[in-house]
């Protein structure tokens, strides 16, 4: 007689096995530095830039971008490379043979990257009044948090479903890669949208991540969660359906690969 | 330097490349849009100051592919498990990274080539060169000099698979320090001798001459001491690497530990 292995047992020890494998390739302290030293050059970069130049695009306006971009690269690029990695690594094949699903595999590994998000943010946002003196004075705290938990969340979301369609391809770290690329250039991390010929805005607006820096930035000048509530339920929308996208992916290809025998063949 | 081994590299990086498309992505089409973004933020922005953001824009965009590839050659290899292999030929490291270096810095030529061109067309930057000649010269020594820091790099990869950590950290700070987008005098005066310690930053100061219409040098000199000073450093950089690949090298075969890592 088998024991039924539930959706959340698979989370849980997929998560811990994941913490585990990530702090046996490099050591925690290398970890924290990587995320409090990336976001911060990333941040200096633009704002010195910004600051050089006679540009309309202030220093506030592309540190509290980048602030936010930060999430993305440790959510949406983490999240998403996932499936990649087991697939080169070889243990892709032995991850589908289990009786758990891929998707619950890979949610439960996704948690240890969602976590790391909202460090990273944090720490940005730390930077941000601290280093780059962009005033909190009137921001609203309770929307900050609300924004930043829906911006990890749905970029989380964005990656699975990349990862999903990385389940296909021979990796997924390349399309995550070219997506935090541009979410530099759709999302309004450092000049406004209004700067984008009108059609590509549309593909703007499909991104959280656009609705994400715009709503920090309004929490950070005070705006109420009711007040944001236009970018805040786009976040949540958008965050759900690519979570169903992801679903729907992960589901397919698994199915498609085991009736072909593919799941190695790339 | 062995010469035979530089060459078959160079080819077996290209048809790597070629075999798999895909790697088009991360070698050219990210590191244009991080230009594109630079553009953008410059959209307003008028006089010479465009054209230094053109070329910054191109050696960023060179760059990001320098360190992307060197980075990625090593960890792929130790992925595959083509390292050990690597290892036990009789050809040293340094001769199979240099060939690979030369695909990566080709790539990187076409991605900044790719951003002028861009930057004319679609950006109507319309900005003309003083010494199209001289400038295009700076720019493939610069190019060279970037591929010698990312060397180094690939010293680090051999010696720990710990090293893609030091690629993220590093990729900003030399964005910084190496004046592309932003004048090296305008860092504060410590940051400055970091600056004038990489080579690529004497590299983008002779284009930025050879170029741009009244642009002052960082250090008052001319175009031609700007390029001696930078094939000297790269030549240091060169020799840093060597000398660094030889000892991990010689390290690995004594202890055996090429996948103890």
């Amino acid at each position: 007689m088998t024991a039924k292995i539930t959706f959340g047992q698979t989370v849980i020890s997929s998560m811990i096995n994941s913490v585990r494998n990530k702090f046996s390739m490099i050591p925690v302290w290398l970890w924290l530095l990587q995320i409090v030293l990336t976001s911060f050059f990333s941040m200096l970069f633009f704002a010195l830039m910004v600051d050089s130049i006679d540009s309309s695009v202030t220093v506030e306006y592309v540190v509290i971008g980048n602030a936010v971009q930060s999430v993305a690269m440790t959510t949406l690029y983490s999240v998403s490379e996932i499936p990649g990695t087991e697939k080169h690594v070889g243990t892709l094949p032995t991850l589908m043979s289990t009786p758990s699903s891929l998707f619950s595999i890979f949610f439960g590994m996704a948690i240890f990257n969602v976590l790391s998000g909202f460090l990273a943010v944090g720490v940005s946002l730390c930077y941000a009044t601290l280093i780059f003196g962009v005033s909190f004075a009137s921001a609203n705290y309770p929307s900050i948090v609300v924004v930043i938990i829906l911006t990890v969340l749905s970029l989380a979301g964005m990656g699975m479903a990349i990862g999903g369609i990385g389940l296909r391809l021979r990796t997924s770290a390349i399309i995550a890669n070219v997506f935090s690329y541009l979410g530099l250039v759709l999302c309004g991390v450092n000049f406004p949208l209004s700067y984008l010929p009108e059609w590509l805005r549309t593909v703007s607006y499909c991104l959280p991540l656009t609705y994400a820096v715009d709503a920090t930035r309004g929490a950070v000048d005070g705006s109420t969660i009711s007040a944001l509530w236009e970018p805040i339920s786009m976040m949540a929308v958008l965050g759900l359906l690519y979570a169903v996208l992801s679903v729907i992916l992960f589901s397919f290809f698994e199915k498609s690969a085991k009736r072909s025998g593919s799941y190695d063949m790339f | 330097m062995n010469f035979q081994a530089v060459r078959a590299s160079f080819r077996q990086q290209a048809t790597q490349f070629v075999s798999d498309p895909q790697w088009i992505i991360p070698s050219i089409i990210s590191p244009f849009l991080f230009t594109v973004v630079i553009l953008m933020i410059y959209q307003d922005v008028t006089g010479p100051v465009v054209l230094q953001a053109v070329l910054g824009g191109g050696v960023l965009g060179m760059w990001a592919n320098t360190l992307f590839a060197s980075s990625f050659t090593i960890s792929y290899d130790r992925v595959n498990g083509t390292l050990e292999s690597l290892l036990s030929s009789p050809t040293h490291l340094i001769d199979i990274i240099v060939g690979r270096s030369i695909w990566n810095a080709f790539i990187g030529l076409v991605n900044a080539l790719l951003v002028f061109v861009i930057a004319e067309l679609v950006f109507r930057t319309g900005v003309a060169m003083v010494n199209p000649l001289l400038f295009f010269g700076t720019l493939i020594l610069t190019l060279l000099s970037l591929a010698s820091i990312g060397l180094i790099f690939s010293a680090a990869f051999v010696f720990s698979r710990r090293s893609y950590v030091l690629t993220s950290i590093a990729e900003y700070p030399i964005y910084v320090l190496c004046g592309a987008m932003i004048p090296i005098t305008a860092l504060p005066r410590w940051s400055q001798y970091i600056s004038y310690a990489l080579a690529p930053s004497w590299g983008i100061d002779a284009m930025k001459l050879a170029s741009v219409e009244g642009y002052t040098s960082m250090t008052g000199m001319n175009v031609w001491i700007d390029m001696v000073i930078m094939i000297a450093i790269s030549i240091l950089y060169f020799m840093i690497a060597r000398s660094l690949l030889a000892t991990v090298e010689r390290n690995i075969r004594e202890t055996g530990s090429a996948i103890r890592y």
